[in-house]
């Protein structure tokens, strides 16, 4: 049925229906009561007799992609809101889609995790155990409290990059913005539930960032793919190694909840992050090597940014289980944390191809004697 | 991971920031509900500036470095501009109604349906994947503007691109289920001036976007029941109404909100309003209006079939009716139904020819 009409359909110079619209607006014509129906949309599609069937895990996203339906271009250049094997409509006038290559924004995964956000969705206010929170040695309770803003304020920042793109991207690559779509809602979730965490057990919020890395992720203009490299890459492994080390320090059941379905959100997070990254290396020319200039500022950013006393000292506080034990065990365990950290990096750049171990930045591998 | 320490080394450790952290003693206590966004909306951390003026970035509430960065640039902090007294219920309630178009749908009760009404299905599906871009990117685009001093509306909006994001992957999936296929694109939801894209102003973005775009769309999901033609799209419609009525009391909620704070922009609303009934409201680019093809495609699936048109289109000019009406009643709530009653607005007459 759609094979000869499609053709028909593309070369037809039908005015859109927002166009009357607005001529409409300025002044012109509606036509009121029951126009004649024309029926002249009926056969018009690309492809016909698509039947996907759900799985053991119902009809997820990746089902979806199926005959032309699942061609996924180098280059999407559409730069309406078609939707990705949809029959375009000639006329339509373009929508600022800034990012509208393939290797800009991909990963393989994007589909599944999209569908693993909403399996795994969880509620601040019913699912922890707040009952379970306990009064804390005022020390440990101040240290967690800075700790919660800090977090907050990553979190926020991850927001912003992201939202700041995601009307930038192009519709042939909506598995990814559906993807995004969860991972800021994620965002927000871990903004409240940290809020919660910091004003239910006779504290407060902290002080803020200095906001070195923050700035650098929101001043990354070049491309999403550069926010990416900052944001989880660079940023995102570091958090990863903060939230398993409070899961392993935590107080109680209430923070248990908190910190393990926080590991499970920043998971999915930096599994995205890490395979976009590894597209982009892998199918654009030249793409390993902004990265390392990129790494290059960014380590020193990072560097400077874990020089700063607060985020440190609160760590060492929470995993010492105090002031006196933050001064030796406690801040001992945080350098090991970055130490941990650094390892991940390095060997994650390895796998993406962008070898980071002999150029790492001095203000860095000092940590990796820990 | 490496191995645990063992040394007794002293570390030196800054205690400085002990002394400049943000209010002290909150003990927020969970109620019914659990511990919900309004219960720790206590103390200074309920406290919302008339104006921002947090360009770092910061957690409201948390106390400020001198020398933290200036990475904000936000464009909308004032509170009239985005406020709205409800969004904490309704960020809650996104939460607790999360669904999964995977899951929750009773896919199993798709059955083959004739080429026409599948045809009408797969059009009003190709069609609700386009409006469902737009109610995602736009929000979107005005959380990164928006201060987190106003943290209760942007968890709603970043709630609204979540619910977008799964309308739009329910109705693709719809499409490709049951021996369909995307059809031809409406372009009805492209950036003209005066649309919902291009708005310059969160409240006029609101108006059009919340009031009566997802205003006349939640009239659509509302009368699924009518169109769906089994358990499965029924439900879907139902879901979607669920998400799609808190979006639209975000609007009505926060247009009330500027109407009691800011009564000097009323006549620049009145103008949004005036343009968006002419353009959405008016069936142009409404699913159910009077030139859509989706309104051909509604009749046919309201009758049944390709021959029972005229029966599916008497079906059709009752939802009309209900759009206008509900659209009265929102913005009646929201302080401006007196456009209704002194002939500005041209709805009333409208919903009375449409009987």
């Amino acid at each position: 049925m759609a094979d000869e009409k499609s053709g028909a359909a593309a070369g037809a110079a039908t005015v859109p229906a927002a166009v009357a619209g607005a001529a409409a607006a300025a002044g012109g014509t509606v036509v009121e009561g029951r126009p004649e129906p024309s029926f002249e949309w009926m056969g018009l599609t690309n492809q016909w007799g698509v039947r996907v069937k759900p799985g053991e895990h119902g009809l997820r996203l990746g089902d979806l992609n199926v005959g032309i339906y699942g061609e996924v271009p180098e280059v999407w250049d559409d730069q309406t809101r078609r939707p990705r094997g949809a029959l375009p409509r000639p006329g339509i006038p373009p929508l600022p889609y800034n990012l509208r290559a393939k290797h800009q924004m991909w990963a393989d995964c994007a589909a599944d995790l999209y569908e693993e956000a909403i399996q795994r969705r969880w509620i601040p206010a019913t699912d922890v155990p707040w009952a379970t929170l306990q009064p804390l040695p005022e020390a440990v309770e101040r240290a967690l409290c800075q700790v919660c803003t800090e977090i907050m304020q990553y979190a926020n920042t991850e927001i912003e990059i992201i939202t700041y793109w995601q009307d930038q991207m192009s519709y042939g690559y909506y598995e990814v913005k559906q993807y995004l779509a969860a991972a800021t809602f994620d965002c927000a979730r871990h903004i409240e539930v940290l809020r919660k965490r910091a004003l239910a057990n006779g504290g407060g919020l902290g002080l803020e960032s200095k906001g070195a890395v923050n700035r650098m992720i929101l001043e990354s203009r070049g491309g999403w793919t550069e926010s990416v490299v900052y944001l989880y890459l660079l940023r995102g492994t570091f958090v990863m190694q903060l939230l398993r080390n409070l899961l392993s320090s935590a107080h109680n059941d209430a923070e248990r909840v908190i910190w393990s379905h926080m590991i499970e959100d920043h998971a999915r997070h930096l599994t995205y992050g890490y395979d976009h990254l590894k597209y982009a290396v892998t199918h654009q020319e030249g793409e390993a090597s902004v990265l390392q200039t990129l790494l290059t500022i960014g380590e020193a950013m990072m560097g400077a940014e874990l020089k700063d006393g607060v985020l440190r000292s609160a760590m060492a506080i929470i995993l010492g289980g105090g002031l006196e034990g933050g001064r030796t065990v406690g801040m001992e365990s945080y350098l090991h944390l970055v130490g941990d950290y650094l390892r991940d990096y390095l060997a994650l750049c390895d796998w993406l191809g962008v070898p980071r171990a002999d150029q790492l930045n001095p203000s860095l591998s000092k940590y990796l004697e820990y | 991971m490496s191995e645990a320490p063992v040394t007794e080394q002293e570390y030196e450790l800054d205690t400085s920031w002990m002394s400049t952290m943000g209010e002290w003693g909150m003990r927020a206590e969970p109620g019914k509900r659990g511990l919900t966004l309004e219960d720790i909306r206590i103390g200074s951390y309920g406290e919302l500036p008339d104006i921002s003026d947090n360009m770092s970035g910061h957690p409201r509430g948390a106390a400020q470095r001198p020398d933290a960065y200036r990475v904000g640039g936000y464009g909308v902090r004032t509170l009239a501009e985005i406020w709205l007294d409800n969004a904490t219920f309704l960020y809650e309630e996104a939460l607790q109604r999360q669904w999964s178009s995977a899951t929750d749908i009773p896919w199993e009760t798709v059955e083959p349906l004739p080429d026409e009404v599948e045809e009408a299905e797969c059009l009003l599906c190709t069609f609700f994947n386009e409006v469902e871009f737009v109610a995602g990117d736009v929000p979107a685009r005005w959380i990164a503007q928006t201060t987190p001093d106003y943290l209760e509306p942007r968890h709603v909006l970043l709630a609204q691109v979540m619910d977008e994001a799964r309308h739009m992957d329910v109705f693709r999936k719809r499409a490709l289920a049951n021996g369909g296929g995307l059809m031809r694109m409406s372009g009805a939801t492209s950036g003209f001036v005066g649309s919902i894209d291009l708005a310059r102003d969160f409240t006029e973005m609101s108006t059009r976007l919340h009031i009566s775009g997802e205003g006349a769309v939640l009239t659509m999901f509302r009368m699924g029941e009518l169109f769906g033609q089994n358990e499965a799209e029924k439900r879907m419609y139902r879901l979607c109404a669920q998400d799609e009525a808190r979006h639209v009391a975000f609007g009505v909620m926060h247009l009330r909100y500027l109407n009691e704070a800011c009564p000097e922009r009323r006549e620049e609303i009145h103008a949004y309003l005036d343009e968006a009934e002419a353009q959405i409201m008016a069936g142009l680019q409404n699913p159910a209006g009077t030139q859509a093809e989706t309104s051909e495609a509604l009749a046919i699936l309201l009758g049944g079939s390709k021959s029972q048109y005229d029966e599916g289109h008497k079906k059709l000019l009752v939802i009309r009716r209900r759009q206008l009406k509900e659209y009265m009643q929102r913005v009646k709530t929201a302080g401006f139904g007196d456009r209704f009653e002194n002939g500005r607005s041209t709805i009333p007459a409208q919903h009375a020819a449409a009987y």
